[in-house]
């Protein structure tokens, strides 16, 4: 069972975790990265493009040049709320894209690793999970953006989904007391769960952040 | 943004902000200006944070701009250069917020 955050004596912030929780956390944020990188064309190591860059081939060079430049749209509903059009107008959006989606995908993608370390050094078992100020604000963008991908598979779009979409999920339950669960509706239960951990999980550091 | 959890005590935080500096960078005006959009997913203290931490903004006038967001759908956040807007609204993507920059006086 997790234990909220609070700030130690020492400034640091902590909170308890089970292997569960934690394991879960990890698996969600590496499924997060996985997308991104997936749904822009991000290569999973950036060395391989660096080398490109230095290599003797000049097609090669050429072709690293043009993978730096190519700011790519994404195509899945979760990756386009994290990477938003910046601007209405689609030349200057295309722009925004063009300049600063590369530095916005490191960012996310480092918080993300940065995230799944942290807890992988927390160990398998119940445990304390202790963060610097730094690492705070790296959990904090973490988990919402797995949140924004939760609430999309959820298809949360106003203000108030996430109540109908609990809602109805209890009255699933009753209705099917008697029968076996489909395997979509166990699915999109552990999704339920899982947003709801994050959320009570980001809430509280917030509020010991305060 | 509408997520508001459930709290075990009323708001704790005063309204006014300790550091007492109104350091309104609702800032001096420029031709571009930041818009922050509503959605279902940021939490309401996450909002809150996020501008003070990235304006500097006190307590009581990123309430008033979260606010806004919620009820309205959208708030504007920062005015200035072109640049300034744009790391502005690169910087409220990093967390997640749904952000566009527009030329002022465009509606």
């Amino acid at each position: 069972m997790a234990h909220a955050f609070r700030r130690r004596p020492d400034g640091s912030l902590a909170c308890r975790l089970d292997g569960e929780e934690k394991a879960i956390i990890t698996q969600v944020a590496q499924e997060t990265a996985d997308l991104i990188r997936a749904d822009l064309g991000i290569d999973a190591d950036p060395d391989v493009l660096r080398h490109a860059a230095d290599s003797d081939d000049p097609l090669r060079r050429l072709e690293a040049e043009f993978a730096g430049r190519d700011a790519r749209e994404p195509a899945d509903s979760a990756v386009k709320r994290l990477f938003p059009a910046a601007s209405d107008d689609p030349n200057a959006a295309a722009e925004f894209r063009r300049l600063g989606q590369q530095d916005l995908a490191d960012g996310k993608l480092a918080d993300l690793q940065r995230v799944m370390k942290i807890l992988d050094a927390a160990g398998a078992g119940h445990s304390e999970v202790v963060l610097d100020d730094e690492e705070a604000l790296a959990m904090l963008r973490a988990l919402n953006d797995v949140r924004i991908v939760l609430a999309d598979r959820l298809d949360l779009q106003r203000d108030g989904d996430f109540d109908t979409v609990r809602m109805l999920q209890q009255i699933g339950e009753r209705v099917e007391e008697a029968g076996e669960k489909e395997d979509d509706q166990v699915g999109s239960d552990i999704v339920i769960a899982v947003y709801e951990l994050l959320s009570w999980l980001q809430e509280s550091l917030l509020r010991a952040l305060d | 943004m509408p997520v508001e959890l459930r709290r075990a005590e009323p708001a704790t935080g005063s309204l006014s902000d300790p550091s007492g500096s109104v350091q309104v960078r609702v800032e001096t005006d420029g031709p571009w200006r930041t818009v922050v959009w509503n959605d279902p997913v940021n939490l309401m203290s996450y909002v809150v944070f996020v501008f003070r931490r990235h304006f500097g903004y006190s307590r009581l006038i990123a309430e008033q701009l979260m606010m806004q967001v919620h009820d309205e759908g959208r708030a504007v956040v920062s005015h200035g250069s072109r640049e300034r807007v744009e790391t502005d609204v690169q910087a409220m993507q990093s967390f997640g917020l749904r952000a566009t920059l527009e030329k002022a006086g465009e509606d």
